[in-house]
């Protein structure tokens, strides 16, 4: 940030106290559950077949392409099929069908592990074996990070949670501190960085402490970060905590970072020898009864959860479904998807259409992009296709965070504006890709 | 239960454009209402409620203007006049033009300034040039005329701090601005706006308040405006400390004139300006500049308007210029913006290093001893038939003013560019640059031996006619006459 860039962030009202101070509900336990067979953008392999008895921690399906990633069972139930439909992702995908005996019996999915004498290779093995993936949002197998951890200055725990309405995280520390510390732990031993730390936001003053105590003796630092969005994004964390940039991952300035419930599903791993089975899900919005935090098996549907969490208030009848938070978070068309693993809420808001006016170039959408970007020229240049100047406007460093669609006075959609311009360069590079090809 | 798809996010700040339009129009209402105070306990109630009426008239013609446009493309009036905002422009081009400005003419600009200001460019938020400052711009240079006499009589009676400055060659040492001021109520006066000027740009303080009451609200950005002010003071300063004038010199400059009301009120208008801060900046350097020199070197009244305009219309550019990703580009950024702003602030010094340097401060002459010369010779003279008329050329330099002059002679115009110089009030030079009578008759009074005799003539020497050549000689005479009566300012 210099005085030629704007803050590149901004305060947002997030609305958390409508449901961080209530209990977690963990009695939802659904007929049916519908595991998304993919990962990313690949596909992942079933290897159990309809009629096959399952429990919880049987591995189900793997991802097998250049990484690795199985994917284990949460009920126990028998497999009934296979069913295509919409994910949390927008996407379609295939789902493995598992009907639910409400038993709970487990199988260990792996034995127990001693993170402290097992050596580093070991480790890696096992945090690829035990289907680690990033739990904040992008899904990404954990282990692929650490394949190389050269010159790793600082290690860092994401617990910043800068979405609004989501308090998954926040909750799911407050209950699982131990395993939290067991899990940071093996990760900062993984990247064989020189200091690790916990980032969180400042105004999370009970939680702070409780992580100051429980880390207490070991390498890991506590360092607060201001409530700011998006602080939760790896580059703003990076660049507030170390002041470094870097061009395309977070190891060029010498960092690592996991999402604090990752590190938590490590710790469950080495801990119980479980893979992660469960999540907890921040389920708010204004047009709930009862806004409150979840802790449901994975492939739980949406219309499961809202209806276990007390349903609409009465008398709306058009609301803005949305898998994750409000900013980042996508709206789904229907109830019927699924948690995956990485999805940390359901946000649900009255629909209320705001009224749009031309824009007024004010640049305010420019100086809160955390990306650099100028939104309102990439419209203007995407809106007579000259794909020149959007690459030199570099459109395709837009993470999609929202801010410069919330920042807007004009109510425009224009981080819709910006995705389209990134849709229109993919698409004349697949062209051009197969004229080359010819 | 509908579930609607809306593309992410779905959060919003509860900023709106309506609510920044709303923030500003009520900063203006209150420059409107204080201003028609001002006049009303000034120079009557007529004049405070003439502040009024005029604002008034500029809203019927603004919203007039686009409710006939709307109606006449079939749109939703009422929802598009809502969204147009027109009545920010009408606000502003009432607060920039003088009180004594006709309602007709006020009229008229603020028809041309929505339409040919902003309606022929797409309307709202595609308008290249500030409406207003367009039709003040148009009022300024097609209605000169069209003034209340009675009005300019009562409030214009004598000079506003702009044309006093202007008719002191916009320099002026600490002590005769001092006294300057001093004639408008000192710097409290400036400060209240209690002087003439335009019916907006007067009260400083004021318009301060508003501009921080705006920035509180995150309703326009500071960069702009903070560099604008500080270029402007930094520049005029160093300009002004080089050639003998104070520090106040450069707080004049910017709490006199539209400086403030500009740089709150219209290079904040995001439509008109560039994007991004660095781009701002670069525009706020140009403005500064632009100010200064049009303020320095041209006849207009002040030199904020034509310095928003003349930016205006490089905001394209400046935005092409400082594009790219903000971030990965920083540096290259950067140095775009120091470059440029170095080139723009060093054309400025030029400028003002052809000011006249300060003379001494010189005290009243002593009266009782002035003896008055004897008026003879050119002074006496009658050179009615020729008509002469002189235009000048160059007045910087009291020891060489320059005129172009013409006169009548025989047959046709004679031309000549006539040296006069005016701290003696004697004739330094004077060369033929046209010469139009019988050439192998008149031109015997054209040589160079003839043309000397009038080094050093003054405007009491006499000069005698070439023989055979009287009516060529006595144009050039009557143009001697001429120049020498402007340099000595009669």
């Amino acid at each position: 940030m210099s005085i030629l860039t704007g803050p590149m962030n901004h305060h947002l009202d997030g609305h958390k106290d409508l449901t961080k101070h209530k209990d977690v509900l963990k009695t939802i336990d659904p007929d049916q559950v519908w595991i998304p067979l993919v990962n990313g953008n690949a596909p992942c392999k079933a290897c159990v077949s309809v009629g096959d008895e399952v429990k919880v921690g049987t591995k189900i399906a793997e991802r097998n392409d250049h990484f690795y990633l199985p994917l284990f069972s949460p009920v126990s139930g028998t497999v009934t099929g296979i069913e295509k439909f919409m994910t949390s992702g927008l996407g379609q995908a295939e789902h493995l069908c598992i009907q639910n005996d409400h038993k709970h019996e487990k199988v260990r999915a792996f034995a127990p592990f001693d993170a402290e004498k097992a050596s580093w290779e070991e480790l890696l093995d096992f945090v690829k074996n035990a289907g680690m993936l990033g739990l904040g949002g992008a899904g990404f197998p954990t282990y692929v990070k650490y394949l190389k951890p050269e010159n790793v200055d600082l290690f860092i725990v994401n617990a910043v949670e800068c979405e609004p309405y989501l308090t998954a995280d926040y909750k799911n520390i407050e209950e699982n501190l131990d395993l939290l510390k067991t899990g940071t732990l093996a990760l900062f031993k993984l990247s064989k960085a020189a200091k690790g730390c916990v980032a969180i936001k400042e105004d999370k003053k009970e939680q702070i402490e409780d992580l100051k105590k429980t880390f207490a003796g070991t390498p890991i630092e506590i360092r607060t970060v201001p409530d700011l969005y998006p602080m939760g994004w790896e580059r703003t964390l990076v660049y507030q905590l170390t002041k470094k940039r870097y061009d395309k991952l977070p190891i060029e300035a010498g960092c690592i970072l996991n999402n604090a419930s990752t590190a938590i599903a490590l710790g469950n791993a080495i801990d119980n020898g479980m893979p992660i089975t469960h999540k907890y899900v921040t389920v708010s919005g204004d047009a709930l009864n009862n806004p409150q935090n979840v802790y449901v098996p994975v492939g739980t549907r949406a219309s499961t959860i809202i209806d276990a969490v007390g349903g609409y208030k009465d008398g709306t009848d058009n609301v803005l479904l949305i898998a994750g938070g409000p900013m980042m978070g996508k709206t789904i068309p229907n109830d019927k998807f699924v948690i995956m693993p990485q999805n940390n809420g359901l946000t649900v808001l009255i629909n209320q259409p705001k009224e749009e006016v031309k824009c007024l170039r004010c640049g305010r959408c420019t100086e809160t992009c955390p990306s650099g970007l100028q939104p309102v020229r990439i419209a203007m240049s995407s809106a007579i296709f000259d794909e020149a100047e959007i690459m030199k406007l570099s459109v395709m460093d837009c993470i999609e965070c929202g801010m410069c669609t919330w920042i807007c006075p004009s109510k425009i959609d224009v981080t819709e504006n910006v995705r389209r311009a990134k849709n229109f360069i993919r698409a004349r590079q697949t062209i051009r890709a197969k004229e080359a090809k010819k | 239960m509908k579930f609607t798809f809306k593309p992410s996010p779905n959060y919003r700040n509860t900023q709106s454009t309506v609510g920044i339009m709303f923030d500003l129009s009520m900063c203006l209402w209150a420059v409107v209402l204080f201003s028609a105070v001002y006049y009303g306990i000034a120079y009557g109630p007529a004049l405070g409620f003439r502040v009024i009426m005029m604002t008034l008239v500029s809203h019927v013609a603004a919203i007039g203007t686009e409710a006939v446009y709307f109606k006449l493309r079939g749109y939703d009036v009422k929802k598009e006049l809502k969204h147009s905002f027109s009545w920010v422009t009408a606000l502003i081009l009432t607060l920039i033009t003088r009180l004594d400005v006709s309602y007709y003419a006020l009229f008229v600009g603020t028809v041309m300034a929505i339409i040919i200001g902003k309606l022929v460019f797409g309307g709202f938020g595609q308008n290249i040039f500030n409406p207003a400052a367009f039709g003040e711009a148009l009022i300024m240079n097609s209605f000169a005329g069209s003034k209340t006499a009675a009005v300019t009589a009562d409030v214009f009676s004598g000079a506003t701090p702009m044309a006093a400055m202007n008719s002191n060659n916009w320099i002026l040492s600490s002590s005769a601005l001092g006294n300057l001021i001093k004639g408008y109520g000192g710097w409290g006066g400036l400060l209240l706006g209690s002087y003439p000027s335009v019916i907006g740009g007067s009260c400083a303080i004021l318009i301060l308040l508003c501009g921080a009451y705006l920035l509180w609200k995150k309703d326009i950005d500071w960069h702009l405006s903070v560099t604008y002010l500080i270029t402007v003071f930094c520049i005029s300063l160093i300009v002004g400390l080089i050639k003998g004038a104070g520090i106040n010199y450069a707080i004049f400059n910017i709490i006199s004139g539209g400086v403030l009301f500009g740089t709150v009120f219209m290079m904040t208008d995001p439509v008109t300006t560039p994007i991004t801060i660095p781009g701002r900046m670069v525009f706020a350097v140009g403005c500064a500049a632009l100010t200064l020199i049009l303020r320095w070197k041209s006849n207009l009244p002040d030199g904020v308007l034509f310095s928003i305009l003349l930016m205006n219309m490089l905001t394209p550019a400046i935005d092409k210029l400082v594009d790219g990703n903000q971030i990965k580009n920083q540096v290259l950024i950067r140095r775009k913006v120091v470059y440029t702003s170095i080139v723009i602030i060093l054309a400025a010094f030029c400028v003002g290093m052809t000011l006249d340097k300060v003379a001494a401060d010189t005290t009243p002459a002593d009266t009782s001893a002035d003896v008055t010369e004897e008026a003879a010779g050119l002074a006496v003279e009658d050179f009615t038939a020729n008509e002469a008329a002189c235009r000048i050329w160059n007045n910087v330099d009291d020891a060489a003013h320059v005129y172009h002059c013409s006169a009548k002679g025989f047959e046709g115009t004679n031309k000549a560019t006539i040296t006069v110089d005016a701290t003696k009030g004697t004739i330094t030079s004077i060369e033929v640059t046209e010469f139009n009578d019988t050439p192998g008759v008149g031109d015997t009074a054209t040589t160079a031996d003839e043309l000397g005799r009038y080094a050093g003539a003054t405007i009491n020497s006499t000069i005698d006619a070439t023989t055979g050549a009287s009516l060529t000689s006595g144009s050039l005479r009557a143009m001697a006459a001429k120049a020498l009566s402007m340099a000595s300012g009669k």
